[in-house]
């Protein structure tokens, strides 16, 4: 009955590892001022598309549908709230609520009410020789799936193009002023529009990692809320890259914790130990609660001297 | 500024859109809603996805069942939100439906609220126990087929330590659980039971993460009962050495066969024909209709290629207390029966 911790972390990574593929799209999204409430949506419609191509093509068409399928549901989103100029939560609520119908129907429809059962071919984990047998932090962070070792150079790249590169200070300027933006030739409408795709794309990987490197299969609604939890990342994460690396952390950590505590079969409700993860990030967010650091621009509509 | 260009394309999207939501809302899909006022018509509510292969898939077969023999014409709608079920029984009653079920003990009082309104409409809830004119229950013996199935984990369980995973802390799910428990001591009594739940019936994620959780700590036997979250249990079983899974509500041997024992099974579509046929032929009484290994509903069915994994006399053993359970000379000191009404 102990608990190793090399293995409590590496649970804690696995677990951590979809939230923050999903979050690292919603912080592109909210840099360039957009909310995307449609990120659950474009997790599940990735979960769906890793079903579907992977079933077609293996596990690399599986990711790649996973990505074009959280596009096509962020594309929708975009298309709404930039072009139509519809409100963004309520676009967003409605995304994610057609994607959740509408891959549930397909699924019936392309499957039966059979389902795929368990026959989605899965990534297992590749250690990195050498790196993975590090003392504590070693299979934790290097005997993962592929897809946890892209994460971290997306992560990083990420940090480095927003903070140094044009492109990066033109999604910023978008997200604080885009008034300002606009004034010196940047087209507002086209930067969120990409940071959405963007968002979508990184959205469906998450479903795409569910599937194809933890359940192995689908199943109607197993996005589970984990779009939203993304979110809630973003903003622990104080729109940072790091931030949102250590957020997405804490977050899997606090849900493992969770699974921990009910397998060791103490005499608690097990209402207590499910609210566990959502205190623990609660009173982080409460704890270190400094200088707002949204995007100025975040949430609200593009006006006619923006486009 | 709106011009006539992006009024005109707005009206259309949103068009377009409308058809979208209609074609792919989760209701209506296997016939027309009217129904007309000489013909057997039955509707089923599910809390959850029908392709589950667990409680919900058991009873969209019921459903399908029931309309090959019966000849009935047939609906189904799968709830989102507790404040869906009144809302879908009225839809249900309004349309002068004969038999509407409500699956899940969830749906009682929903149910038993509606009821009046719709008299020649007959509710059925699966799991509770209200009843009332045009109200009734049906209620499964989990007990009596789980603690068979407690047997054989012990029996297979190295470690002594044996899990169970729901959904969440229904009764009929705590009842399965507590008469298991009482199998697992009955074959060997030091051995420990840990329970978990995952809060929801559809996160395969939670469900594999818990599952791993509890096999980390030397649990080698999982009974699960969590719907569609518990096809992560059985993936965190393929993917650990010498773990095995029990199933439920369906027959599941068939989602994992080289890792589950076997399943406790509810023959839903036997249940839901019984119901159908009595209130179909005008014979229906309002009552608790309780199915147990007697009535042929609930039945353990060990998988077959496991009967290598199973010591030869526990297999021997299992047969002969599911023999007394049928002829009514054994029954097993189960924990008082949790309420349903609660």
């Amino acid at each position: 009955m102990s608990i190793d911790a090399g293995e409590f972390l590496q649970a804690s990574v696995r677990t951590a590892t979809p939230l923050a593929f999903a979050a690292y799209g919603e912080l592109v999204a909210e840099r360039s001022g957009v909310i995307n409430l449609g990120l659950e949506g474009a997790m599940i419609a990735g979960a769906f598309g890793a079903l579907v191509g992977a079933g077609a093509g293996g596990v690399g068409a599986g990711f790649a549908a996973a990505a074009l399928a959280g596009c096509a549901a962020a594309a929708v989103m975009a298309l709404v709230v930039l072009w139509l100029r519809a409100d963004a939560v309520i676009a967003g609520t409605a995304v994610t609520l057609l994607a959740l119908g509408l891959t549930g129907t397909l699924y019936r429809a392309l499957y039966g009410a059979q389902g795929a059962a368990l026959s989605v071919p899965t990534i297992a984990p590749a250690a990195v020789p050498g790196l993975s047998h590090l003392p504590l932090i070693g299979r934790a962070l290097f005997e993962q799936p592929m897809m946890t070792y892209l994460l971290y150079v997306v992560a990083a790249l990420l940090g480095w193009w927003m903070a140094r590169t044009h492109a990066g200070l033109a999604l910023r300027a978008t997200g604080e002023r885009p008034v300002a933006a606009f004034a010196a030739g940047i087209s507002p409408v086209r930067v969120r529009a990409w940071a959405l795709l963007f968002g979508g794309a990184m959205g469906g990987l998450a479903g795409g990692v569910l599937v194809l490197a933890q359940v192995g299969t689908f199943a109607e609604g197993m996005s589970a809320g984990r779009g939203f939890i993304a979110i809630a990342i973003v903003v622990l994460g104080r729109w940072s890259a790091l931030g949102v690396a250590g957020a997405a952390l804490l977050f899997g950590a606090a849900s493992q914790l969770q699974y921990v505590f009910q397998s060791l079969g103490w005499p608690v409700p097990y209402q207590l130990f499910l609210a566990l993860p959502y205190v623990l990030t609660l009173l982080v967010l409460a704890g270190t609660q400094r200088r707002a650091a949204a995007p100025a621009a975040l949430g609200t509509a593009l006006t006619e001297d923006a486009r | 500024m709106l011009t006539i260009r992006r009024l005109v394309t707005r009206f259309f999207i949103f068009n377009i859109a409308v058809g979208i939501l209609a074609a792919c809302s989760p209701a209506k899909d296997t016939s027309n809603s009217s129904a007309d006022a000489d013909g057997f018509t039955v509707a089923l509510l599910t809390p959850g996805p029908i392709s589950d292969q667990s409680w919900n898939g058991g009873a969209y077969e019921g459903l399908l069942r029931i309309r090959d023999s019966l000849g009935a014409r047939v609906s189904h709608i799968q709830t989102k939100t507790p404040a869906e079920f009144e809302e879908n029984f009225r839809q249900y009653g309004a349309s002068g439906y004969s038999l509407v079920f409500g699956h899940g003990f969830e749906f009682q009082d929903a149910a038993a609220r509606v009821g009046p309104a719709f008299p020649k409409t007959v509710f059925i809830t699966t799991g509770g126990t209200r009843t009332s004119a045009n109200v009734a229950a049906m209620s499964f013996a989990f007990e009596q087929p789980s603690y068979l199935a407690g047997i054989i984990a012990a029996s297979v369980s190295k470690s002594g330590i044996i899990g169970c995973i729901g959904g969440t802390e229904l009764p009929p799910v705590k009842s399965g659980f507590a008469a298991f428990t009482q199998g697992v001591h009955a074959l060997n009594p030091k051995a420990r039971v840990v329970t978990a739940y995952l809060g929801n019936w559809d996160d395969a994620g939670a469900g594999k993460e818990q599952a791993l959780a509890q096999i980390a700590r030397g649990v080698d036997v999982i009974y699960q009962n969590a719907d569609a979250a518990g096809l992560g249990i059985f993936q965190a079983a393929k993917e650990s050495q010498g773990v095995h899974i029990i199933g439920s509500n369906s027959d599941q041997n068939h989602v994992a066969p080289t890792v589950t024992l076997g399943s406790v099974v509810i023959n839903l579509p036997n249940a839901f024909m019984s119901i159908a046929r009595e209130v179909k032929s005008g014979a229906f009484i309002p009552r608790v209709h309780v199915f147990d290994t007697r009535s042929g509903v609930m039945k353990w069915v060990l998988n077959s290629s496991m009967k290598t994994v199973v010591p030869p006399r526990v297999l021997q053993m299992v047969d002969s207390v599911e023999h007394h359970m049928l002829d009514g000379t054994f029954v097993p000191p189960w924990p008082a029966r949790i309420p349903e009404d609660e």
